[in-house]
């Protein structure tokens, strides 16, 4: 019996306008980890859709244990063993863990559920993954990292002989992207066969045993373990040489004035006692594990939630921040995680968004709203930011995740924010596109801009930060030159739960 | 959201009215081309209830019998005055030889009016009047006299004295006030012992009137009669009756206007006895003012179409059961 | 039909973004039912002291048979509501029905049990039809039932022949709403409340529950897990239809006749009701007892009104300021909740 469990050869597909897929082949071995790397646009969601059963393919053959299928359905694609776990969090936040693993599937008797059963499945299923988690609990209550952990159960619930997992570790801390790694180990011992898509290169030696490349939507090559070299793969993928740029140093900055100062911030829940200064020019890096409160300082400086006994200053003046408005009215941009869901309107067009934020410079005094005016400014924000966009009055759901996260930036820069607070400005981002954004956020700060960046990819804090701040369990637990920091050592700050603090 | 559903429901019912206009329209094409007829347009307060099917039937006899062609539409519901108002634009601008009209709005009309005078359309009334001195005549049912009627078979039933409650079915059109005035007016006129302790609007939904009339039941122990507007608002209160299980009689009930369920209410002995109009003599009676107005002639200012008081007693008589309808 | 991400993606505007919710939608449901059911005993209270006719068996027993109606269609609609869709057809469409019931009974003169089934399969056809539209064609549930309002409106006048159709020669058939099986109370009453029961046993215990859940929950997540969800929301407007369909009886049965013209108007009482029971018009969280207790509420204020005699004008005023105060509480539930 050969040890080939999965062949796809020949396969082409195309939408109106765009041919998404053409000609794609690659293979899948019992127990192996495959990546599939490319590019956002590249084609690879559309080729695991395809497998998947959400698409259908214009040409080409699937061959499943040596067998030709046709995948017409989403049904289909579980009953032949396919599974995806999706980028996008595909759970229905109003039901519980056990009910959201085993929709479709639930266990009955007659016309009734039968509840009980299905908890006790889903915590056996659970337990067996090693996944801590409480079947009963409502998936709403959940973190981004528990609700993917969920996502993981279900797909594997369905005793998949092929697992698709499209960027699984985005939202996941270290640990728990190792407890997801010990997870594939234990799936490859029992001849699951893993189609692992990322973004994270330093993840693919770790686990995978080949790597097949696509770049605008056609098959690039494949290489094994042994030839697997980080450079190679972006030269395949980007299909040009990336540069590897210095790190920068807080020397830079040392003697420009302070832009920002938070002094004795706390909340209710989890902050406690933040302070620290952002300079003219500045990016200041925020490190730290999931839940260690760096989203919450965002939220807190902006006036989002609650704080309490906090002072900010703004340029040496002390400022009262009650709400967003308030933040935006001193200058202060603030770009959430979630873009999706909290920084565009994804269906309205880039202008709209663009102009979202700073529309009131286009009002005239009786509300009329000077359209060309401003259609020009977003033009030359699209100019400038490269935002690659067939025009500005396509619909912003239709751009790639980089160019989305382009936009957001345009709508701040075009209400003229000084400081800029980004939250994981690369997630879900490719590596082309990550490059830009980083030339980006390097252009702001040598144009004047100050820059909060709070990233949990460690390689890019310290490629881009002048200084770092790393947060644990509510607390700043240090600030680091960049000179002075490694990853080891910000590891070593993520990790300090107790009271100690060594500035 | 709630707003949109109002709106959209509002704009649904005035498109329903309005399809239900150009239906009444194309009969009019047919209408015109045929020259030799002359062509009457009547636009009526409404359509559903009973009353207005009894009116339409009395005009179209008269009309076959003038030999003139005439239509005949209404707003879905007496609230949209709205839409009413554009039914008459649409009659004035079909151009018929004359309009009969029964106003929602006595105000809302007195530019359409005008807009008929320009036309030189004659224009008569029915039912309720508009506050124009265009208009040639209207021939309606004293609405005053009848609530007053009312009240002198609730009086002379109830022995000059107790407490009696209204079940009204409008506050705002001119026969919902003038049929409750009426009886007001007279009771606190002629007679001082006897108190009206509620009076609560129904719109003439039977549902909402029987359970309107099963609330002032209970919250008037002493009630000794109640008395419904129209047959809505009289058909909620026999029902409400029904549903108390009260023995007939022990609740004085009265009516107004007729239709099945008020007829057998009173074979029954639930209902007292009720005001009856003359629907199918006020069709007539419009058809003819109009007809006489297209040949030249004046009509009657004010033609009284009449109102009866019925009961068991009387029901059966030939001038009583000519005017009831079912 | 596109796939809503876990967090709440109708926040508009970047830098605003709302903490992710805390407390879990099962306490809240649990909070949102005792504060309505705090709100009925709060009223029943109120007016009682207020007159001494108002707590009385009788008007008691005439309060439920008034929401017998309105209820009914609120148990139907609190499925479509908590998918996130909504029915603008279940007020004419209910009276649709009780015009087929008396056709079939009246003029066609089938038997009580056929002519009362013919009329709640007409509901069911009117939900399906929605359904198939909604699900199919992809009609938005606004346009696709806000259309069968005005179809069902238009047939009711049509087929009566603008006329009532009085049921005084069907024998048995008033007794459907206004007989006693069990003594001192209504058989409306009863039927409101079995269904009640048979809506609970569908919404928390079986899989057309789940999916109801689930689709207004996220439709886009479920229909990627294999469930079928066109077939689930047309399964989902014909029950909602067939409710429709035993409110078209009931209403026949209790006022012993078909009235073509009723109808408009009951669809949004029925909406309110489900609202002021705690289920979200923007899906995926709602229950029956709150819809119970939701159309309770409406018919105690409005009938203790009626016994303190305030003019029918300061009662619609009261009840619109009820109907804020009810979503503008659950509103700030959520958003303590939420901090």
């Amino acid at each position: 019996m050969s040890n080939q469990l999965l062949r796809v050869t020949g396969i082409s597909k195309s939408f109106p306008g765009v041919q998404a897929l053409k000609d794609v082949q690659f293979e899948l071995d019992r127990g192996e980890v495959l990546a599939l790397v490319g590019e956002n646009g590249a084609g690879k969601s559309s080729l695991m859709k395809i497998l998947s059963g959400i698409y259908i393919k214009d040409e080409g053959s699937i061959f499943l244990d040596g067998v030709e299928v046709d995948i017409d359905s989403p049904k289909t694609a579980q009953a032949l063993g396919i599974s995806i776990i999706h980028q996008e969090m595909n759970l229905m936040a109003h039901l519980t863990i056990a009910q959201n693993i085993f929709i479709g599937r639930e266990p009955r008797e007659g016309l009734f559920l039968r509840e009980r059963a299905l908890n006790r499945k889903a915590d056996e299923l659970l337990k067996r993954l090693g996944i801590n988690l409480d079947p009963k609990a409502l998936v709403e209550t959940l973190t981004v990292a528990k609700q993917q952990m969920v996502e993981i159960a279900k797909a594997l619930s369905f005793d998949a002989k092929v697992l698709i997992m499209d960027e699984p570790t985005s939202a996941l801390t270290d640990v728990e992207t190792e407890t997801l790694f010990t997870l594939i180990e234990g799936l490859k011992r029992t001849g699951t066969g893993v189609i692992y898509i990322s973004h994270r290169m330093d993840e693919l030696r770790r686990i995978t045993d080949r790597v097949t490349v696509l770049r605008d939507g056609e098959y690039i090559g494949t290489l094994q373990k042994e030839q697997l070299d980080i450079p190679t793969i972006i030269e395949m993928m980007v299909g040009r040489h990336i540069e590897e740029s210095a790190r920068p140093t807080a020397r830079d900055r040392a003697n420009n004035e302070v832009v920002l100062k938070v002094e004795g911030l706390n909340t209710r829940q989890l902050l406690k006692d933040i302070s620290f200064e952002l300079k003219r020019g500045e990016i200041l890096g925020f490190a730290g594990m999931m839940g260690a409160g760096r989203t919450e300082v965002a939220r807190a400086i902006i006036g989002a939630d609650l704080s309490e006994g906090g002072r900010v200053h703004i340029n040496g003046k002390p400022v009262k921040i009650k709400r967003p408005s308030d933040a935006v009215a001193h200058g202060i941009g603030y770009l959430s995680e979630d873009r999706k869901a909290y920084g565009l309107l994804l269906e309205q067009d880039v202008n709209t968004n663009v102009l979202l934020a700073s529309l009131r410079d286009y009002t005239d005094a009786l509300g009329f709203v000077h359209t060309m005016k401003g259609k020009q400014k977003s033009r030359e924000y699209v100019a400038s930011l490269r935002i690659k966009t067939p025009s500005i009055s396509a619909t912003t759901k239709n751009l790639s995740g980089g160019n989305q996260q382009k936009v957001v930036i345009a709508k701040w820069l075009a209400r003229d924010c000084d400081i800029l607070i980004f939250d994981e400005p690369t997630r879900g981002i490719d590596v082309g596109a990550k490059e830009e954004i980083y030339k980006l956020l390097n252009d702001l700060v040598a144009a004047g801009k100050s820059i909060i960046m709070i990233s949990s990819e460690l390689p890019e804090v310290l490629r881009l930060s002048h200084r770092i701040v790393v947060m644990a369990n509510g607390r700043i637990t240090g600030i680091l030159d960049n000179e002075d920091a490694n990853q080891a050592k910000i590891m070593d700050y993520a990790t300090r739960m107790g009271d100690e603090k060594d500035l | 959201m709630k707003k949109n559903i109002v709106f959209l429901a509002a704009a649904a019912a005035i498109s329903l009215a309005l399809a239900g206009c150009s239906a009444g329209g194309s009969d009019a094409g047919d209408a015109a081309a045929d020259t030799d007829k002359p062509y009457i347009a009547l636009v009526s307060k409404g359509f559903q209830h009973q009353f207005w099917q009894a009116v339409k039937s009395g005009a179209e006899s008269k009309a076959a019998e003038l030999g003139v062609t005439v239509t005949f539409d209404g707003p879905a519901s007496e609230t949209e005055v709205d839409s009413q108002l554009q039914m008459l634009q649409a009659a004035i601008d079909k151009k018929p030889d004359a309009i009969g009209y029964a106003a929602l709005d006595p105000e809302a009309c007195v530019s359409l009016m005008d807009a008929a005078k320009t036309a030189s359309i004659p224009v008569v009334q029915f039912d309720a009047g508009c506050n124009s001195d265009y208009p040639l005549s209207i021939a309606k049912t004293d609405s005053l006299g009848a609530g007053a009627l009312a009240a002198d078979h609730m009086a002379e039933l109830i022995g000059g004295k107790g407490e009696v409650a209204i079940v009204g079915h409008s506050q705002i059109n001119s026969t919902g006030v003038e049929r409750r005035d009426g009886f007001v007016e007279q009771m606190e006129a002629e007679y001082p012992d006897i108190t009206i302790v509620d009076i609560q609007y129904g719109d003439g939904d039977h549902l909402k009137s029987a359970d309107i009339a099963k609330a002032m039941i209970a919250a008037h122990p002493d009630l000794k009669g109640l008395y419904g507007t129209n047959e809505g608002s009289a058909i909620g209160i026999v029902n409400a009756v029904g549903e108390l299980g009260l023995d007939a009689g022990e609740l004085t009930v009265i009516g107004f206007d007729s239709g099945q369920a008020q007829i057998d209410a009173i074979t029954n002995g639930l209902m007292a006895g009720a005001i009856t109009q003359n629907p199918i003599g006020i069709g007539e009676a419009t058809v003819q003012a109009a007809f006489d107005a297209i040949n030249g002639e004046t009509p009657e200012k004010v033609i009284d179409t009449g109102y009866f008081w019925f009961d068991k007693t009387n029901m059966e008589d030939a001038e009583i059961a000519a005017v009831l309808y079912k | 039909m596109n796939a809503t991400p876990v967090t709440d993606q109708t926040r508009v505007g970047g830098g605003t973004p709302e903490p992710r919710r805390s407390a879990t939608s099962f306490l809240r449901a649990q909070i949102q039912q005792s504060l309505a059911f705090a709100t009925l005993v709060v009223l029943l209270v109120f007016f009682s002291f207020a007159s001494s006719n108002f707590f009385t068996w009788s008007n008691i027993s005439g309060i439920l048979l008034s929401t017998a109606v309105i209820g009914i269609l609120a148990l139907g609609t609190t499925f479509v509501i908590i998918t996130g869709g909504i029915d603008l057809s279940i007020g004419t469409g209910m009276t649709l029905a009780a015009v087929m019931t008396g056709i079939f009974l009246v003029n066609l003169e089938l038997p009580l049990m056929v002519g009362v089934i013919g009329g709640i399969l007409t509901g069911g056809l009117m939900g399906f039809i929605n359904g198939f539209n909604i699900a199919i064609l992809r009609l938005p549930p606004f346009i696709a039932t806000l259309a069968m309002m005005l179809i069902a409106q238009g047939l009711a006048l049509v087929i009566s022949g603008v006329r009532p159709i009085y049921f005084s020669s069907v024998v048995g058939f008033k007794d459907i709403a206004l007989g006693f099986v069990i003594p001192g109370l209504p058989n409306a009453v009863l039927i409101l409340f079995v269904l009640a029961i048979l809506a609970y046993v569908l919404l928390s215990k079986t899989l057309l529950g789940r999916y109801t859940f689930a689709i207004g929950s996220n439709e886009e997540a479920t229909r990627l897990s294999g469930v079928d969800t066109r077939k689930w929301k047309i399964v989902i407007y014909t029950v909602a239809g067939l409710f429709t369909g035993v409110a078209g009886v009931v209403i026949g049965a209790r006022l012993d006749s078909a009235q073509p013209q009723l109808g408009t108007g009951y669809e949004l009482q029925a909406i309110a009701a489900v609202i002021i029971g705690g289920t979200s018009l923007l899906g995926g969280r709602g229950s029956i007892l709150g819809t119970l207790i939701g159309a309770l509420i409406m018919s105690v204020l409005i009938n203790g009104l009626r016994i303190m005699s305030i003019q029918t004008e300061w009662q619609n005023v009261v009840i619109g300021v009820v109907i804020l105060i009810a979503v503008f509480t659950d509103a700030l539930r959520q958003r303590r909740a939420a901090s």
